[in-house]
């Protein structure tokens, strides 16, 4: 740490820009894929969880559409109150989707797996849309940007972003750059809310460990794990009861830890030069785990402002600062 | 996936009901706004404002203060990250300037937390001790009590309620403390509001002036009341009629909870709350406090009037019996109840106050000091978090020795009076109040995906409470600077404003130095803020 610490290593820095859980929060991956040209980054990361977990209808009506939005109801006419509606809507993380009346009843009647199927549907054709902004974007860009699901994204986000040609899929890979190597994982350990994409803890293990025997050298290499590790003040989260409301403890919100021991496992035994989480929005942070520095920038992807962190890295070694723009 | 009649549809994913309640917030900024110990400072003081109206004071303070409370609750809702003022103000004007409120804000809150150690040695145990006396008769009680009143007895005794608190979290880290708070608080509710309001409801005037007596002549001082009748009348003491100047400048007074309700807005980064609870917890505030004020006021000047009240601040306490210092309101409120029982719960109440304030504004300013580690303008090591406690001990050490610097500053000299740092913290609301006005015209994307994306009259909402916020708090300090009896008046205390003002550039230094150390390590800490351009 050391504020008074120069860094004498001469070696050109790579730098990196980080962030995660942006939860189809549609500015927010403009201003990632912006930030290669505004932070002068090489490496842009996306950590995982990029879906939304609503979608709002917009109820054709007339010669317009009805929204319920912000606990109030408002009615839109012409494409472009229509357009207007549906960017603050992405704003907020939230799919506009049009549909008539029966649309709307037919969804609300479907059983929970259909329901599922839905919605991925509907979420990957406008994520399909964001894969064709960046490879617009990066066209021109030296950057290199890795993308990869996290627990909260349905099948078909991973394929999709296989499939596209301006981002660079990571997730279950050892991945090349500038000298570094990089280990990514985007499943959590299992959650309250059953989100689609869970693994065992044993499980997690098995493959980092797999994926590890791959790398040819940890002291460059960067772990890219979804979960941050268990009881790191990463992962401290507020603790909920079966019905999933917050515990409280006197007038504040009772924490716990809710990382995966597995993460800390292998952080703690094979000991990389970074780790880069997400997953708990609520605890960001930097601390070491042994020589590992572990990072969550958090995730404030309601706001409008993606909550990253940009690392310049030099040898085995890492400068960080949080940026939440 | 669940439905949610036509408005939404939501599907299996995490993080989805992450909420407090409004309750909780309620509670927890009620607690930080210091109701009982206000009541107390305004009855002490009330002999500095004759014809002071109490109900036009606190209602006009409560009317200042509103603007701001929905303010703080709008602002939080859109940006709530922990640090409160620090992050508002970074973003929507300046990272230096963001930095140097929230540094100011933490300097006075280590100032201010001299009074609630000195008080709680002289008018909690100490006045415990000196009832004690006054009920049983029994001197070494009131010796005991006594000392608690020296110099160093307020020393001794704040220093250890100041380490007791710190060893909270060390021992127990913020989840015993949470637990510790939420008994005390019941014992607080009970002690310093509900059984005063009862007390107040059955004694009546005649009743106290004869307890009192009684109370005296026990401290070995008989025709007490008599006695305070002539010393207040040497002194200069005359009834007065009400003054309207007087009633706005007590306002001085109760902004030391009006100013200061918000407190919530520090805690937004660990946990989720929708608008509602926001605008309901901190303007909320402001309407339970008015209403329990609207409620004490009468009980208390049932018993006490406020003739009685003013002879006790022009008397010397020595020639009516009390001669370590005037009685405050839980004292004269357990005189009133003739009981030791019911007096010791009520002193225990307000002491309870007093104490709880203490952690958890170490636990506030620790916030702060992360949010400032956090963008790298402080060392990380100050953010460091004790793994077995789980709490920032760094910083919590660093708080404790600066209080207990003010501690001593309290208990040794009178550079400052009880709200004289009142001046010092208001000063930060101003900034947060600038914050708001342009906060629609500096971060255009964040209000539009907010809820506040609307406007009333042609101005954006923000604007308009900013600009209602801004005036509310420009008048409160208008007031403070204004109040001779402030501790921080521009006629009296110049020198206050010159070292709130000497503290901002302190502040500044520090930023800009700080970000130029950063910028030899190739930490740019002008990029923390900056925001990028989605397009």
């Amino acid at each position: 740490m050391g504020l008074f610490n120069k860094n004498k290593n001469k070696e050109k820095p790579v730098k990196v820009f980080y962030a995660s859980d942006i939860h189809g929060t549609e500015v927010l991956w403009r201003k990632f894929l912006n930030a290669a040209k505004s932070f002068d980054a090489d490496v842009l990361i996306m950590g995982g969880d990029l879906t939304g977990k609503a979608v709002v209808p917009l109820v054709a009506e007339g010669d317009g559409y009805v929204v319920d939005l912000f606990g109030e109801r408002q009615t839109v006419n012409g494409e472009e109150q229509i357009s207007e509606l549906e960017r603050k809507i992405r704003g907020k993380g939230m799919y506009p989707h049009r549909m008539t009346r029966e649309e709307v009843d037919r969804v609300a009647a479907m059983s929970e797996d259909d329901r599922e199927d839905w919605f991925a549907e509907v979420m990957l054709k406008t994520f399909d849309s964001w894969l064709d902004l960046a490879g617009e974007r990066l066209k021109d860009s030296d950057a290199s940007c890795f993308v990869m699901p996290g627990n909260d994204d349905p099948p078909g986000v991973e394929e999709a972003i296989v499939a596209a040609s301006g981002v660079e899929a990571c997730d279950g890979l050892v991945v090349e750059f500038n000298g570094y190597s990089m280990v990514s994982l985007g499943y959590s350990n299992p959650t309250p809310f059953d989100s689609p994409r869970e693994l065992s803890e044993d499980e997690i293990i098995r493959r980092v460990d797999e994926m590890v025997t791959r790398v040819p050298d940890l002291s460059r290499c960067i772990f890219n794990l979804h979960v941050p590790p268990y009881d790191s003040q990463l992962d401290t989260a507020p603790e909920l009861d079966e019905d999933k409301n917050v515990v409280m403890a006197g007038s504040e919100p009772k924490t716990v830890p809710v990382g995966s021991t597995a993460v800390r496992d292998v952080i703690e035994r094979h000991q990389p030069m970074l780790a880069l989480h997400g997953h708990v929005h609520e605890s960001a942070g930097a601390v070491r785990i042994g020589r590992t520095l572990c990072i969550n920038p958090g995730s404030d992807y309601h706001t409008g402002r993606i909550s990253g962190c940009l690392m310049s890295l030099r040898g085995d070694d890492v400068k960080h600062q949080f940026v939440n723009a | 996936m669940s439905s949610e009649s036509q408005a939404l549809f939501t599907r299996k994913a995490t993080g989805l009901v992450r909420e407090a309640k409004t309750r909780d917030a309620l509670f927890y900024n009620l607690l930080w706004s210091s109701v009982a110990l206000t009541f107390a400072f305004y009855w002490l003081f009330f002999a500095f404002y004759p014809g002071a109206n109490p109900y036009l004071g606190f209602l006009i303070a409560a009317g200042l203060g509103l603007p701001g409370s929905f303010l703080y609750a709008m602002l939080t809702q859109v940006m709530p990250r922990t640090g409160g003022d620090y992050v508002f103000n970074s973003r929507a004007i300046h990272p230096s300037v963001g930095f140097a409120g929230n540094f100011s804000y933490c300097f006075w809150l280590c100032v201010v937390i001299g009074v609630y150690t000195t008080y709680f040695a002289s008018y909690g145990i100490g006045a415990w001790g000196r009832m004690m006396t006054g009920f049983t008769g029994s001197g070494s009680w009131v010796e005991f009590g006594d000392w608690f009143s020296t110099d160093w007895g307020l020393f001794i005794t704040g220093t250890v309620a100041l380490l007791f608190s710190a060893a909270l979290f060390i021992r127990g880290g913020t989840r015993l403390f949470f637990k510790v708070q939420a008994i005390g608080f019941g014992v607080y509710v009970i002690g310093a509001f509900l059984l005063p309001m009862v007390v107040g409801l059955f004694q009546d005037q005649a009743g106290f002036l004869a307890s009192f007596n009684e109370y005296a002549a026990n401290l070995g001082t008989s025709g007490a009341v008599e006695a305070l009748k002539t010393s207040a009348g040497e002194a200069g003491y005359a009834s007065s009629g009400f003054d309207f100047e007087m009633t706005v400048k007590s306002v001085s007074i109760f902004w030391f909870i009006f100013g200061f309700i918000y407190s919530s807005s520090y805690f937004a980064g660990e946990i989720r709350m929708t608008k509602g609870t926001h605008l309901k917890s901190m303007p909320g505030a402001v309407l339970l406090v008015v209403v329990t004020l609207l409620l004490l006021m009468p009980a208390f000047l049932h018993v006490i009037d406020y003739d009685f009240n003013g002879m006790l601040g022009y008397a010397d306490p020595a020639a009516y019996g009390f001669a370590a210092g005037a009685p405050a309101y839980p004292e004269l409120m357990a005189i009133a109840s003739n009981s030791p029982i019911l007096g010791t719960i009520t002193i225990l109440g307000f002491s309870i106050g007093l104490l709880l304030w203490l952690p958890q504004t170490l636990l506030l300013v620790s916030r702060s000091m992360f949010a400032w580690s956090f963008d790298r303008i402080m060392p990380e090591r100050l953010s460091w978090v004790e793994p077995r406690s789980r709490s920032p001990l760094v910083a919590i050490g660093i708080m404790l020795m600066l209080s207990i610097g003010s501690t001593a500053v309290y208990a040794f000299t009178d550079w400052f009076s009880a709200v004289s740092a009142l001046l010092g913290l208001s000063l930060t609301l101003l900034i947060t109040a600038v914050s708001g006005l342009v906060l629609p015209f500096r971060q255009k994307a964040m209000i539009e995906g907010s809820p506040f994306d609307r406007k009333v009259l042609g101005i954006p909402l923000f604007s308009l409470v900013g600009g209602l916020a801004l005036i509310g708090f420009s008048t409160a300090i208008f007031i403070i600077l204004w109040d001779e009896n402030s501790g921080a008046s521009l006629s009296l205390n110049p020198g206050k404003l010159k070292l709130a003002l000497g503290i901002y550039v302190v502040a500044f230094a520090i930023y800009w130095i700080a970000r130029m150390i950063r910028k030899q390590q190739g930490i740019d800490l002008s990029l923390s803020h900056r925001d990028l351009p989605p397009e």
